[in-house]
């Protein structure tokens, strides 16, 4: 028996920086040391603190190390394995405290997470079945298989289990009208498309627990008669899918998968569709037409795709997110998930948490955490001691809180009256530095892009919104401006065909409902009171602090600059095209180019900001 | 037996020809058909392996 396992985490993260070197620097260390017998190395899936991997955690002490490279790994295990040592400084640094943590789980970017949807993530090896089986899995699905359909469905819809993905349909629904609708052959279709900018939380779970998304669909074909079921994953995740490929394997070498499943005489199979990139094939009809090998373009609803889905077969689609709860609530009981949450939305919720926070990453947290929480306990609070301004919950259709709702409860009922959504997890923090209108436009810059241009709402309206921001940003708003991106706002919502384009207005809504200041500012005062927006800015050097090193001379790529060495220097306002090269060239404790937004104020209240973004 | 798809001994049937309908219970509590130390201890020396904190088999 082993006395030690190293867990790393092998997420596409911390791959990305290095995690597959410290493995290969770990095993030929213990072989050094005669360990290799002694110690397992299981390569982890993703363990949600992606901003501080590669992850390092040694079992069964659970002593976290984090930020380690292959360069580090003869010391961990010369010190910390052979001679009980700890290695302090690949500790975690507490960013408040400053104190340095041990133990994973009383980091406070853990401590106030429940991880239901990603148990397994960061703690099993995602290509050992065994493992899955060890933590409990595939119990949930002998438990259905002994139910008949109806309870099973019953089961789902008593846990208040609500779709993950976006819109938050309360999954049982789903699979009742799945259940209802007559025929011989139906499907159940799991929608791994995930596609918000930032967004990960679909992609850890297939990558750290695949396993647990196909007994969820397994679940959910037993609930609703479908013996047939497909993943559609997006091509750019190709971790997730060859951990798919592999789960699936091992699943119908063991049975689980295939013909008379555990002798039940229940059969399912699951096959693995790549989407191309297109973010409207997250929309569950543009995604079955994509299948079905036909442009991926969304299709007016009813019938829904659990009447009319898959070739025209009842389709029950699923997130990843939501078909990786149903396994624990069938193993649990319904009552035991809708003990977590709050009265409309059960259970937790995985965010990929971003933004100016110190502790960005994969969170999972239970429905009604307020996002106060979220930001200031699991996020660690704004970085360099920043001041909040909002958060952006739901991606690039959510929309932004603003400071006076942090005590905002999580949930999806709340989130929606406030005018944000759940979404399918995004949540972006922006600390004051940031423009809430150049972020509209951002945001709205995604959205059109990736519009299907099939309705016309959706395909010109958001055009013609993203033009308006942009003039506005440019110092180019006109007096009605706002009035005016109000009005296609409206229009785009009500009008378009799909989620895309009755949720693409969401950021210009909410940013309009609680900064209006902000582009009030822009359009009358032509001023950018964040010092965003480059057209509205102006950069000047003060000659008082001015040292005279050249240093924004140099780097001025359009000679904008003047001044003799040890001299005050001078900006050329004509020629200045407010890149801002001069402000980042000037060392910190010097100070001395300012950034100005005046604009047209008479009062002269600038806007003056004399510390580094 | 270091799978758990492995059979412990010969009198485990599990098959693609006849699949066996405890086979999930089995891993953990096994064996379910018959009486056996060994092929029991089989079992428990695969939770033992992987089960890298006190906590892992409670979830």
């Amino acid at each position: 028996m082993y006395e030690r396992h190293v867990l790393i985490c092998a997420g596409t993260g911390c791959i990305s920086s290095g995690a597959d070197k410290v493995e290969e620097a770990l095993i030929e260390s213990l072989k050094e040391h005669n360990l290799e017998n002694k110690v397992r190395i299981i390569m982890s899936g993703c363990h949600g603190f992606c901003e501080k991997g590669p992850l390092f955690i040694v079992f069964p002490e659970d002593v976290f190390y984090c930020g380690v490279q292959a360069e580090d790994v003869s010391e961990i295990v010369e010190e910390y394995l052979v001679k009980g040592n700890l290695v302090e400084r690949l500790l975690y640094k507490d960013p408040v405290t400053g104190e340095q943590v041990i133990n994973h789980d009383k980091i406070m970017f853990y401590s106030k997470q429940k991880r239901l949807a990603l148990r397994n993530c960061g703690v099993i090896d995602p290509e050992n079945i065994d493992e899955y089986i060890i933590r409990g899995g595939y119990k949930g699905l002998k438990r259905a298989l002994q139910m008949n359909p109806e309870e099973v469905v019953n089961e789902v819809k008593t846990s208040g289990l609500r779709g993950r993905g976006g819109a938050g349909f309360p999954a049982g629904m789903k699979w009742q009208f799945g259940l209802s609708s007559p025929g011989d052959k139906k499907y159940v279709v799991c929608n791994a498309d995930e596609g918000d900018p930032g967004a990960f939380m679909d992609r850890s779970i297939l990558e750290g627990d695949p396993h647990a998304v196909l007994e969820g669909m397994m679940v959910a074909g037993q609930a609703t008669g479908a013996d047939e079921g497909y993943i559609y994953v997006r091509s750019e995740y190709p971790l997730a899918i060859k951990r798919l490929r592999t789960a699936i394997k091992q699943a119908e070498e063991y049975g689980m998968l295939g013909e008379n499943i555990l002798d039940s005489g229940f059969n399912f199979k699951v096959k693995i569709k790549e989407g191309a990139g297109a973010f409207v094939c997250g929309e569950e009809t543009a995604l079955l037409a994509s299948i079905e090998g036909k442009r991926g373009v969304p299709r007016h609803r009813p019938p829904f795709p659990a009447v009319k889905g898959l070739w025209e077969k009842p389709t029950v689609i699923n997130n990843v997110e939501t078909l990786a709860n149903v396994p624990l609530i069938m193993r649990r009981g319904a009552e035991n998930f809708a003990s977590v949450g709050t009265e409309g939305s059960k259970g937790t919720k995985v965010f990929a948490l971003t933004g100016k926070v110190n502790n960005t990453g994969l969170v999972e947290v239970p429905m009604g955490i307020s996002i106060r929480e979220v930001v200031f306990d699991i996020g660690g609070g704004i970085r360099f001691g920043k001041k909040f301004k909002a958060a952006q919950i739901g991606g690039p259709s959510g929309g932004c809180i603003p400071e006076e709702h942090l005590d905002l409860p999580i949930d999806f009922d709340s989130l929606t009256a406030a005018g944000a959504m759940m979404g399918s997890g995004g949540l972006v923090v922006v600390d004051e530095d940031t423009c809430m209108v150049d972020m509209a436009r951002y945001f709205l810059s995604f959205t059109k892009k990736e519009s299907c241009g099939q309705c016309i709402p959706c395909r010109l309206g958001t055009d013609q919104m993203y033009d308006i921001l942009e003039a506005i940003t440019e110092g180019k708003g006109k007096p009605g401006d706002v009035a005016l991106l109000e009005e296609l706002a409206s229009a785009v919502k009500k009008g378009s065909m799909c989620g895309l384009g009755q949720t693409a207005p969401n950021p210009v809504l909410t940013t309009l409902r609680y900064f209006r200041d902000e582009y009030e500012a822009h359009v009358h005062e032509k001023r950018c009171p964040a010092l965003v927006c480059k057209a509205l800015l102006k950069y000047q050097i003060d000659e008082e602090k001015c040292i005279g090193c050249q240093r924004c001379i140099k780097a001025c790529p359009v000679d904008a600059i003047t001044g003799e060495k040890k001299q005050p220097h001078e900006i050329d306002q004509e020629l200045c095209t407010q890149c801002g090269a001069c402000f980042d060239a000037c060392p910190k404790k010097v100070g001395a180019v300012q950034v100005l937004s005046e604009g047209l104020t008479e009062n002269k209240e600038l806007a003056v900001r004399e510390e580094s973004k | 037996m270091e799978k758990f798809i492995d059979h412990c001994c010969e009198k485990c049937f599990n098959s693609e020809e006849k699949r066996c309908d405890v086979f999930v219970e089995c891993c953990l509590e096994g064996p379910l058909c018959h009486e056996s130390e060994p092929c029991k201890k089989a079992r428990e020396a695969i939770v033992e392996k992987y089960s890298h904190s006190s906590a892992f088999r409670e979830h």
